[in-house]
């Protein structure tokens, strides 16, 4: 055993760590854990449909299959399922995402509904190969592919159906950084503070990071739920907020349906089994966003 | 480092994540001295500790307890987020040349027994009765003078010193004793 002088013990001292921190984060975790054992049930028990992960995010636009078409050429979305009712409702994986995409499917099915478009931020290996293939897919640029001061190469594009992708590689081991999935939303809010507290509140969201200017605007954020990260920057200039439609498997549809009535959010539809073999609910956060709580139901 | 104890309380948390305090307690002074010794600066290292712990709670069920020990995946979990916060916010310091020395120990590879070390001091500290740990914590992490102590809890100068004096050598004669096994 090195001998510590007293000097040496002193220096240690001075990262001792705060004792209210210690037990705020302990606090912090415990309520993160109740909400978590959904996600943990689910990896045990089922509660995220095999392949899923807990916020899963749906896109509705006229021309669905165009879309799947375009996500496919530009990104190697491969589809996993679809389903033709009075609309599609098709859902492609890519990289290790998941995306849900509904709406119509012209000439036979038209759809004049409304549209839930979405801002993704996509990890690829090479940026500038994707870049280049989605704007042959016929997406238009709206950044040229760059290097950034946090350590990513990223491009931005618009698809023909009204969503962004920035499309980006991390500079470090791996082109996915670590705890960041393939294929992450991006929102827009016009103050990020409030969402936060809203995902908070009704969906145990933790894990909050936040990097603001020194003028006081957050610049990014993200935020965890479940086993899915949502990142985030207040809206400015061309990036205006795009409120996205999510499908987010929890434990106990009922009540999360509650809580995110309590938390602020108005219903869309009550808590009901679906034929599909899910029991649903849909609430409004007062930011324009959507959201399915979903779980899967004996048949 | 088998430590069957370690694995159980694992298990446990992944069934049920409320368990997950369990671990919490046992790893939380090793993760933040892991964290401090880079940073140097408490509100980046509560942020990134929290952050540790926030992400292991999150991809707990992915975690093989046959594999390498908690405590070492947790250190890569917060070698990740050191190296993430370093590309996000390239104005913070994360600096591990920087580092003060500490008497005596041998120097260069052996920055884990250091973390271990700053760990344990941690925790001897937290035993210290609680009018010596408010003088440590007054004194080293608030950075008040012996004056100001004595103010602020109402006692002399005098009563101030000698709490300090013997908290320090009650910590000195801890971490002259050999390290005990699982700690905690």
């Amino acid at each position: 055993m090195p001998e510590y002088s007293l000097s040496a013990i002193e220096t240690m001292l001075r990262d001792l760590p705060r004792a209210e921190f210690r037990a705020r984060l302990r606090r912090d975790l415990e309520r993160m854990s109740t909400t978590m054992m959904t996600t943990s049930e689910v990896s045990v028990a089922g509660t995220v449909r095999k392949g899923f992960r807990t916020v899963t995010p749906y896109v509705v636009v006229r021309d669905a299959p165009g879309l799947i078409e375009f996500a496919a050429r530009a990104f190697g979305a491969e589809e996993t399922g679809r389903f033709v009712g009075a609309g599609l409702h098709a859902e492609v994986r890519i990289g290790d995402s998941m995306l849900m995409i509904g709406g119509g499917m012209p000439p036979g099915r038209p759809y004049d509904g409304p549209q839930w478009t979405t801002a993704f931020h996509i990890y690829v290996p090479d940026t500038d190969a994707v870049h280049e293939r989605a704007i042959r897919a016929g997406a238009t640029s709206v950044g040229e592919p760059m290097d950034q001061p946090y350590g990513e190469r990223s491009s931005g594009v618009k698809d023909a159906f009204g969503n962004t992708w920035y499309i980006a590689t991390a500079q470090g081991e791996h082109h996915v950084p670590s705890g960041m999935q393939t294929v992450n939303v991006y929102l827009h809010p016009l103050r990020a503070e409030p969402l936060i507290a809203f995902m908070t509140n009704a969906f145990g969201a933790g894990n909050v990071q936040k990097f603001a200017s020194p003028d006081g605007v957050i610049q990014h954020a993200q935020v965890t739920i479940g086993d899915t990260v949502i990142e985030m920057g207040e809206a400015n200039g061309p990036y205006q907020p795009m409120p996205t439609r999510f499908y987010l498997y929890v434990a106990d549809v009922d009540g999360g349906y509650r809580r995110a009535l309590d938390a602020g959010a108005t219903s869309i539809s009550e808590p009901m089994d679906l034929p599909y073999g899910e029991r649903v609910a849909g609430v409004a956060d007062a930011f324009g966003n959507q959201w399915y709580l979903a779980t899967p139901v004996a048949r | 480092m088998a430590d069957p104890d370690e694995r159980l309380l694992v298990e446990a948390a992944q069934h049920d994540p409320s368990r997950f305090a369990d671990l919490y307690e046992r790893h939380f002074e090793r993760v933040y001295a892991f964290v401090v010794r880079r940073v140097r600066v408490h509100d980046a290292a509560e942020e990134l500790t929290a952050e540790v712990f926030h992400r292991a709670l999150a991809h707990l069920p992915r975690f093989e307890t046959r594999g390498a020990p908690f405590g070492a995946w947790l250190f890569s979990i917060a070698r990740n987020a050191l190296i993430d916060r370093a590309k996000l916010a390239t104005r913070e310091v994360v600096d591990s040349d920087s580092l003060p020395e500490i008497g005596g120990g041998p120097d260069a590879d052996d920055e884990l027994d250091r973390v271990e070390a700053l760990a344990r001091l941690f925790r001897y500290v937290d035993e210290l009765p609680a009018d010596q740990r408010t003088v440590i914590v007054d004194r080293f992490v608030e950075d008040r003078s012996i004056r100001e102590t004595a103010q602020r809890l109402g006692r002399s100068e005098g009563a101030i010193k000698q709490l300090q004096h013997r908290a320090l050598e009650t910590l000195r004669r801890g971490m002259r004793a050999p390290a005990e096994d699982g700690d905690a």
